[in-house]
């Protein structure tokens, strides 16, 4: 018996056990880096409103969300895959009309004052709600949120709302800004949009137009011994074949969102004191997307758009394209979503003699120069893969005898051939998965968008069993049920093929080895970088 | 007949001309010596040169044959540049007979009309217009004429105002010819070859403009150029700059020839055809 008696010893022994243990790690980054430093990081574009309640878009997260915070953030294994930022818990209703924040206590803005849920309030209702992009979605059924003390704020819908939407959509629809600097004013034009101040770890300190924005270390900053760096400068470097160079003469330490290209990887991985790192972009799936226009007979036509999944070389597209930074699609949802992705959908494999077969079925035979019949195809010009893409896939369609004859056009032109005059017959798009099919992916295929909407299905299609589905969901308080439905989703798309989709990419970032603690969650790109160092 | 031996025997007009009948077999040659798509997928994606003998010149970053392209290329280098530069002097001649044989208020406008096309600097003209009207090849090579019909317009012009001062032009005006017939049988004959002579230096002109817009992605995709490749292959450049190296000489190249070709005509029509006899004549009294 005398051996299990736990004596004051034993207690102190486990315990500084214990201690050492969790203290071990911090104690070594402390060694790996001093807090302080400089980070110079590439920034392609250059947003004017970086105002991210409003444009909830990535290019405005990269350089606002050290400055702005969200409620949460996502984080690679907290609970409902979050950590919280400037809420600390979130609980739903069971009717799905409410949910409750409880809001962090003791956060100030950079301007020195008070953070609370009446700024939570004036954000969700003002702003997520009426102004932003991804907002008007989550946010649609919101009608009100009550404030019953500082650290409180309970969201109301109108119509039962899933608390899974809401949760997976926190990082990207919820950054909060001061009330006190927007009530009263026009939000749009607020100065504050492009001065942002926020509770984060950054401060913003200046932008020069073309050359560089600069954050300065938030010394009130509500984390234990953050942030880390003392500055982060944005250095404003359009041309991709410029950010290697900046690397490798060490002007930058790092490059994120692939702004080095696929193609020059292999080499500078090489470079010593250099790394690629494909980390820390998770949550943020950019897919691959051949959008149809169903108002063509031909592609009204189900045997022909089998056809085309069919022509398409995924493996090719994956390794060739994407040099391996990527990988084939199944269907609408990316393999990085677990919650809800499904891979036991029909599998449309490349195969050109079916494909030819399939068409010859459908009636469209070959003509005398081995054409069946002549398509419009529209690569968005965004990537270089999506433009890489388009000419593979026109080679692809020719072997099948579709002649698709490639339409390039800048950006504005693109968008509005496609989401608003339908001026093509095929088009390759890359449109975000954010986490939940309901943010951004089921307006994809879903019926009855009005035209101009860009990034939503404007290929006239539509199913009434696929658009049941999607109504159900989006109003299924049950995750479980919920998750079930978007099963369904995946299966329908796939069996009906209203777009076909190739590939999901994450994006890479190369690194001075000298930046520590990178990619530590799945937005890694664009959270607040209050954990990262810099080696001296 | 005289022009063409006074041209063969300019050093510069025998390279010129060799250059430019090799290009230009070679872009008619093209589907015999190179058949299919030159933009189908042939191979393995980077493959350097030298290493397939099927594929000499490697392959780009699909897995295209380079050689194919820079053959296929030279088609539509050629093609647009000869075009383009038609379409120019065309047009040149026409507004500049029009301006010069009327005269008056004709001639103002039209002049201002010039000196508006003059001012704005030729790639941009072709860039925005391009843009706008969307890229294919009429698109290109009318994006291109529109930049280059001011030149060969005044020196139009300029011959026109000399030409119908002359005693033949008053002639014919006396037996009552129609003036759109002296205009057209008696004046433009005669004012065509100087604007000749600058015809190479246009067709150059819009060879490069051709592959800057292709270049700038605003060629059209579904033809193969050698802007174009030189664009893709930027991507690269440090791995494997053969990608940009073949179209870039290719360029040189045949701008290199089209320049000589223009040197050497332009000196056979300006050098008398007794010069090498006369010149030792001269200098023979002591």
């Amino acid at each position: 018996m005398s051996e299990f008696t736990v004596s004051r010893r034993h207690i102190l022994q486990a315990s500084s056990l214990l201690l050492a243990s969790t203290a071990l790690p911090t104690l070594l980054k402390a060694q790996d880096a001093g807090p302080g430093g400089r980070l110079v990081v590439a920034a392609d574009s250059e947003p004017k409103n970086l105002n991210p309640a409003i444009v909830a878009s990535n290019g405005v997260f990269f350089i606002a969300s050290k400055v702005i915070e969200p409620l949460a953030e996502a984080a690679f294994d907290g609970h409902d895959g979050l950590e919280p930022r400037l809420a600390i818990s979130w609980v739903g209703s069971a009717d799905g009309r409410s949910i409750t924040f409880k809001l962090r206590e003791g956060v100030t803005w950079h301007d020195g004052k008070p953070f609370t849920s009446a700024d939570v309030a004036f954000s969700a209702l003002n702003i997520w709600k009426p102004l932003q992009n991804l907002g008007r979605v989550v946010f649609a059924n919101l009608q009100g949120v009550d404030t019953p003390d500082d650290h409180t704020a309970i969201f109301r819908f109108a119509k039962p709302t899933p608390i899974q939407l809401i949760r997976n959509a926190l990082p990207v629809v919820s950054s909060v800004v001061p009330k006190h600097l927007y009530e009263g004013s026009d939000i749009a034009t607020n100065p504050a949009n492009t001065k942002p101040v926020g509770t984060g770890p950054f401060k913003f300190a200046e932008h020069k137009p073309g050359e560089y924005y600069r954050l300065t270390r938030n010394d009130a900053y509500w984390g234990k011994d953050q942030p880390l760096l003392d500055e982060i400068v944005f250095r404003v470097l359009p041309d991709r074949a410029g950010a290697g160079a900046a690397l490798e003469a060490e002007e930058i330490q790092l490059a994120a969102f692939s702004a080095v290209p696929l193609a020059d990887l292999d080499r500078i991985s090489k470079v010593p004191g250099l790394k690629v790192v494909s980390r820390g972009y998770e949550a943020l799936t950019y897919q691959l997307v051949v959008e149809i226009n169903h108002r063509r007979k031909e592609l009204g036509d189900l045997k022909v758009r089998q056809a085309i999944a069919h022509a398409i070389d995924k493996t090719f597209v994956v390794e060739t394209i994407f040099l391996g930074y990527a990988s084939a699609s199944t269907g609408p949802v990316p393999k990085n979503a677990p919650e809800f992705y499904d891979a036991d959908v029909p599998n449309h494999a490349f195969d050109t003699e079916k494909a030819n077969a399939l068409l010859d079925e459908a009636g469209y035979k070959r003509g005398a120069d081995g054409n069946r019949f002549t398509l419009k195809l529209r690569p968005a010009p965004y990537f270089n893969e999506t433009r890489q893409f388009g000419d593979y896939l026109r080679q692809a369609l020719a072997a099948i005898g579709i002649n698709a004859e490639i339409v390039n056009a800048d950006s504005a032109a693109h968008q509005k051939a496609v989401y608003t005059d339908h001026d093509f017959d095929l088009a390759v798009a890359p449109p975000v998965f954010r986490g939940d099919p309901a943010i951004s992916t089921t307006i994809l295929v879903q019926s009855g968008t009005p035209a101009g909407v860009p990034f939503s299905n404007q290929g006239g299609y539509r199913n009434p069993a696929l658009d049941a589905v999607i109504a159900k969901a989006a109003e299924t308080i049950d995750s479980g049920e919920r998750t079930r439905l978007y099963k369904d989703f995946q299966k329908l798309v796939v069996t009906d093929l209203p777009l076909i989709n190739v590939a999901e990419w994450g994006f890479i970032s190369v690194t001075s080895e000298r930046v520590l603690n990178i990619a530590d969650n799945p937005r890694w790109a664009v959270s607040n970088w209050a954990t990262t160092a810099l080696q001296p | 007949m005289k022009l063409i031996q006074k041209f063969i025997k300019t050093p510069e007009g025998i390279v010129g001309i060799i250059i430019l009948s090799i290009l230009i077999t070679l872009a008619l040659s093209a589907p015999i010596i190179a058949p299919g798509d030159p933009l189908r997928i042939a191979g393995r994606a980077l493959a350097a040169p030298f290493s397939d003998p099927s594929l000499p010149l490697g392959t780009d970053r699909l897995g295209r044959d380079v050689l194919s392209g820079i053959i296929h290329g030279a088609r539509t280098s050629l093609l647009v540049g000869a075009a383009a530069a038609l379409a120019a002097i065309a047009i040149g001649l026409m507004i500049g007979l029009v301006a010069g044989f009327c005269g008056g208020i004709v001639d103002e406008v039209l002049m201002r009309v010039v000196d508006a096309f003059q001012i704005v600097p030729g790639f941009l003209l072709a860039l925005a217009f391009v843009s706008v009207m969307g890229a294919s090849l009429p698109v290109v090579v009318m994006a291109i004429a529109l930049g280059a019909w001011a030149d060969p317009a005044r020196l139009t012009r300029a011959q026109v105002l000399s030409l119908r001062e002359r005693d033949y032009v008053a002639a014919a005006r006396v037996i009552g010819m129609p003036p759109v017939e002296i205009a057209v049988k008696h004046i433009l004959p005669q004012a065509v070859p100087p604007v000749l002579a600058v015809s190479a230096t246009i067709v150059a002109a819009a060879i490069l403009t051709e592959a800057a817009l292709s270049f700038l992605g605003l060629g059209d995709p579904n033809s193969v150029t050698w802007g174009s490749m030189i664009s893709e292959g930027r991507n690269v450049l440090r791995s494997s700059p053969w990608l940009s190296i073949m179209p870039g000489l290719a360029l040189i190249v045949t701008v290199l020839g089209v320049y000589l070709f223009s040197e050497g005509l332009t000196k056979a029509m300006t050098r008398p055809a007794s010069t090498d006899r006369s010149a030792p004549r001269d200098g023979m009294t002591p």
